[in-house]
């Protein structure tokens, strides 16, 4: 059985690519099981999808344990353990990532081979236009080695047809091209065999003890926890503040920020704090001084270095 | 005090004694008696609880829920379709772990509609996280009100409670009540201590809040279980205290004259009163015969259960409702314990009747006790049978008739 | 409206109350609502959520409030409220809790509960003169279920289970008049792009005792489908355009906040459409100008009446 699992944000098209590769692998005759997987973040968090295909009937369900596939649609994630990009991959795995170069790898299990997919414009897909799905689908496919061209470009009709001729016509473009990209590496994933039941490790199942009322019920005993959770990790773009141009009238965007991020210092100095930021840069929008510019996040640092130095001169 | 009172008034006597601080309510018969006591008592200071009106069963249990989660002691009631109505809440709540008690008077769900009593209302509530005890006499009801309320305030438990009385058979009818004494009841039941969970200044708390994913969920359902499963403890407990202090005996199961039984009757509610009429003109007449009464029916009192059916012949599960397509609901609990208890050998007989305010009479008792001797003897249980009698049929044919348009 | 604390956006509370780290959408029109709410009403506030995009505000084990909070259910959050208030009143009535720590009660609600199925709850509520705060985050939709039609989904809008070309049949259902007819202690409409005109309002409304609704138009990036940068920019083009009417209503009168330039000085309510995915069946392949002429008409009549 071929178990593909594809990792990106919510708004990037995640869910569209398995369907587009399921649909694919229905076409070329095989039984399929596609589905996404998301809780309760929204657009910009990490979620993720999965495709299961088989010649039989498929009776697994549920998450990917150990994929022969994975698909990176977005490399910032890699490192985010809550994304779980690396989970369960071994020596078999074969990692697919919409990325120019390679990115150093966090520490944990290793795929057995990369494949890199050279940049297909815009990440953040903004729009609901999955361009990057239609081809991670088809550059997908093509590693498998078992669907055709023809079954990717019905796939894609199959999926995307509903957005217009246009639209469709330029996801079978990159579909297509992001496929032939790969015909070097045709064949590369393998399907991968179900576990033995005697390899398998126990579960090591334990009593749970019953505990005091306060750490057995679903209550928070504690105010603003949710600091913790660092929902920065969703921008694709960053709003940076220019500090020769704020005119310190902090209270514009500190009130207009919807998640309330913006602080202010003791000297009246507006201050984005990017752990929250969820870079939808209503403050660029509100900024009567024009003073907030936006940053793609990849190029964030070098950029927060420059501004920093314009500052401090 | 010992007095003549109705099922309803000793519910609402037992929310008096236990010092209820709030009742949100709404009208439904045949529980309405008993807000409408409160209310009176709650006007002229006689209970110190706060009565609201709400306008709904649905809103009547989130004010309950969100009222014992700000920490105060409070006690709601319903029937019926009144309970279906707040069914969403029924299972709310007890994960909010704030302990109250709600008092259920059964009647027959629609359809067809009715106002009589039997057990379908509360056993939908059977696996909500609510607690279970089951009344079988208006003693019983103001009794088992104040032992919710001890169960459920019990710091291993922390779960909201229903007591159930039978409508007509209990709410409307009177029977003599001991009732205790305000200093004896307060002993019984101190004030309600809601620790950390309630809301305060300067304590920031949420509550009732989602989860994602299946480990934390089922996390916090399990110890929603294991705290259920700690009822049995509390109740003995609390039981062992009332008996102490008012000289009345709760077991989770009550048996009655079991001892050398070889056959036995199980019921729950007021018609188990019935039961025992059966089984002592049967024991008049030489029948080795008992009855086994579950008080609690959640948590289930398996044990004690399973002990309580232990050496006998043959068992009579009469299930006052109806789970269309499958049976009695009590008749398969009652297989699964024996069966699980590894308890030998008794042959079971289920009935079905009570259904609607449907009387079971003793000619029906007696015929039940010969069905399963019978069984036993045979040593099979036999087909499960919907209690009905070819006079029944006769006066339900002729309200058809004129249902039908002949006979006009 | 004569004493003020707050005259101006420098007066609003610098320090917020409520935590970053929600997985509210980015850009989300509510938030700002919300946490305006809790900066003025302070810590000694219990937020009652009915289900929405909100429920997941906490989500175990992160919550953003530095007050309490408790999930109902969708239909009862009023009664919830209801319990809450009860319950610190009878123990401040038994000296168990010390009036200064008492709490102001708040139900948190989207449009499609305050509209639908929480409406029996709410008028419950109102009609025993429950004191307590009511904030409907409006985004015109279940917007926690992907922008499904709600009562409160304006005409020509298309949604999740709205296709058909002109949109939305219907008319948005007015709610404020709702709880203008149970009198009372207090409405009003908000909007993200005004939070001085809310604050104001939210400290009026701290001074009165009794059931006390705030409706805010709460702009959607997801399901209205614009981005998320132009969610305070499109809170103010539907003040200005007159789509939005800021209102309040206090000992029984209904005046106007914030009203609009005068019909032919204002922008067109089509500035304000044109912005947001949800309309542009209307401009796209081609105009609908009978939808358009509905929309404009039906603002231009409000304000005629309103003057």
């Amino acid at each position: 059985m071929y178990r593909i699992r594809f990792h990106g944000r919510g708004g990037q098209g995640v869910k569209t690519a398995s369907r587009i590769l399921g649909s694919a692998f229905f076409a070329e005759g095989y039984e399929v099981q596609d589905a996404p997987r998301y809780g309760a973040e929204r657009r910009g968090a990490p979620i993720f999808a999965y495709v299961r295909a088989q010649l039989s009937a498929i009776h697994e369900r549920g998450v990917i344990a150990r994929p022969d596939l994975v698909v990176v649609i977005d490399e910032t994630l890699l490192p985010l353990p809550a994304a779980g990009v690396l989970a369960g991959v071994t020596e078999h795995t074969v990692l697919l990532l919409n990325a120019a170069r390679l990115p150093e790898l966090p520490e944990g299990p290793r795929p057995g081979q990369i494949v890199l997919m050279p940049e297909l414009g815009e990440v953040a897909a903004r729009g609901g236009l999955p361009l990057v799905a239609a081809a991670c689908a088809g550059a997908a496919a093509r590693l498998t080695g078992v669907v055709s061209g023809a079954s990717v470009r019905q796939a894609v009709a199959d999926e995307l047809s509903a957005l217009g001729a246009e639209i469709l016509e330029h996801n079978l473009e990159l579909a297509l091209s992001a496929y032939h990209r790969m015909d070097d590496h045709t064949g590369t994933v393998q399907e991968g065999e179900a576990p033995a039941p005697s390899r398998l490790a126990p579960p090591n199942w334990i009593a749970l003890p019953q505990v005091d009322v306060q750490h057995a019920v679903a209550a928070i005993f504690h105010g603003a926890t949710s600091a913790r959770v660092h929902t920065g990790l969703w921008r694709t773009e960053r709003p940076v503040i220019n500090p020769a141009a704020c005119k310190h009238c902090w209270w514009v965007c500190t009130t207009f920020c919807p998640d309330g991020v913006i602080g202010v210092t003791a000297e009246g100095v507006p201050e984005i704090d990017y752990d929250h930021c969820k870079g939808c840069l209503v403050c660029l929008a509100q900024c009567p001084s024009h003073a907030i510019e936006a940053v793609l996040e990849r190029e964030a640092g070098a950029v927060a270095a420059a501004a920093s130095a314009q500052g401090a001169s | 005090m010992r007095k003549l009172m109705t099922g309803n008034e000793a519910a609402a006597w037992g929310v008096r004694l236990a010092e209820v601080d709030y009742v949100p309510a709404f009208p439904i018969t045949p529980q309405t008696e008993i807000i409408e006591r409160l209310s009176e008592w709650s006007a002229t200071g006689e209970a110190a609880c706060r009565l609201v009106m709400l306008e709904s069963e649905h809103s009547m249990l989130t004010a309950a829920g969100t009222a014992a989660a700000t920490g105060v002691r409070t006690f709601t009631a319903t029937s019926s379709q009144g309970l279906l109505y707040a069914m969403e809440m029924l299972y709310t709540t007890p994960g909010w772990r704030a302990p109250f008690v709600l008092v259920n008077v059964s009647r027959g769900l629609a359809s067809p509609i009715t106002l009589e009593p039997d057990h379908n209302d509360v056993l939908a509530a059977r696996d909500s996280g609510f607690l279970q005890l089951h009344a079988a006499t208006c003693q019983e009801v103001l009794d088992l009100v104040l032992l919710a309320f001890r169960m459920g305030e019990d710091a291993t438990v922390r779960l909201p409670v229903i007591v159930n009385l039978d409508g007509f058979y209990l709410s409307f009818t009177r029977e003599p009540v001991q009732v205790p004494d305000m200093e004896a009841a307060r002993a019984f039941l101190p004030p309600y201590d809601a620790r950390a969970l309630h809301f305060r200044a300067g304590e920031p708390s949420a509550q009732g809040v989602a989860v994602l994913g299946g480990a934390p969920y089922s996390y916090f359902r399990y110890e929603t279980h294991l705290a259920a499963r700690a009822g049995l403890a509390a109740f003995a407990a609390g039981a062992r205290d009332f008996a102490q202090r008012f000289g009345r005996v709760y077991r989770p199961v009550e048996t009655y004259r079991c001892e050398d039984a070889e056959f036995a009757f199980v019921m729950m509610g007021a018609f188990a009163t019935k039961a025992k009429s059966a089984v002592d003109g049967l024991r008049a007449e030489g029948w080795r015969i008992g009855l086994v009464r579950p008080v609690m029916l959640r948590p289930w009192p398996d044990e004690e259960l399973a002990q309580a059916l232990r050496g006998l012949r043959g068992v009579v599960v009469v299930d006052q409702n109806l789970a269309p397509g499958h049976g009695g609901v009590l008749h398969g609990d009652v297989l699964a314990t024996l069966y699980q208890a590894g308890v030998p050998g008794p042959v079971v007989a289920a009935f079905v009747g009570g259904l609607g305010g449907r009387d079971i009479a003793l000619e029906e008792f007696a015929e039940m006790a010969r069905v399963v001797r019978t069984a036993a003897d045979a040593g099979k249980s036999p087909p499960a049978r919907m209690l009905y009698t070819a006079e029944e049929l006769r006066q339900t044919r002729a309200l058809q008739a004129v249902a039908l348009g002949g006979g006009v | 409206m004569s004493e003020t604390a707050y005259k101006a956006m420098k007066d609003l509370p610098a320090l917020h109350l409520l935590a970053g780290g929600t997985p509210m959408c980015a850009g989300c029109g509510g938030l700002e609502a919300v946490r305006l709410f809790h900066d003025i009403l302070g810590e000694n506030t219990v937020f009652v959520n009915a289900a929405g995009c909100m429920t997941l505000l906490a989500t175990y084990p992160h919550t953003p409030f530095r007050g309490s909070w408790i999930y109902t259910a969708m239909a009862s959050a009023p009664a919830g409220a209801q319990g809450i208030r009860d319950a610190l009143d009878v123990l401040i009535a038994k000296g168990r809790l010390r009036p200064q720590d008492d709490l102001h009660v708040v139900v948190l609600t989207g449009d499609g509960a305050a509209n639908g199925i929480g409406l029996s709850s709410t008028s419950g509520a109102i009609d025993r003169g429950l004191d307590f705060y009511y904030l409907c985050y409006d985004n015109e939709g279940y917007g926690n279920t992907g922008q499904q039609s709600s009562a409160a989904t304006p005409h020509g809008a298309q949604s999740a289970t709205e296709y058909r070309p002109a949109g939305v049949a219907g008319e948005k259902k007015d709610l404020f008049s709702i709880w203008v007819a149970h009198r009372p202690a207090y409405a009003a409409t908000i909007s993200a792009d005004e939070p001085v005109d809310l604050a104001r309002k939210l400290e009026r409304a701290k001074g009165l005792r009794g059931p006390k609704l705030f409706i805010a138009l709460a702009p959607c990036p997801t399901g209205w489908h614009f981005e998320p940068r132009e969610t305070v920019h499109l809170a103010r083009l539907a003040v200005k355009s007159g789509l939005w009417p800021l209102r309040e209503y206090v000992d029984g009168q209904v005046r106007h906040t914030r009203p609009p330039a005068p019909a032919g000085k204002r922008p067109p309510v089509e500035e304000y459409l044109r912005l947001q995915g949800r309309f542009a069946h209307l401009f796209k392949p081609q105009r609908n100008e009978a939808v358009l002429a509905d929309i404009q008409g039906a603002v231009d009549v409000y304000w005629e009446h309103a003057a």
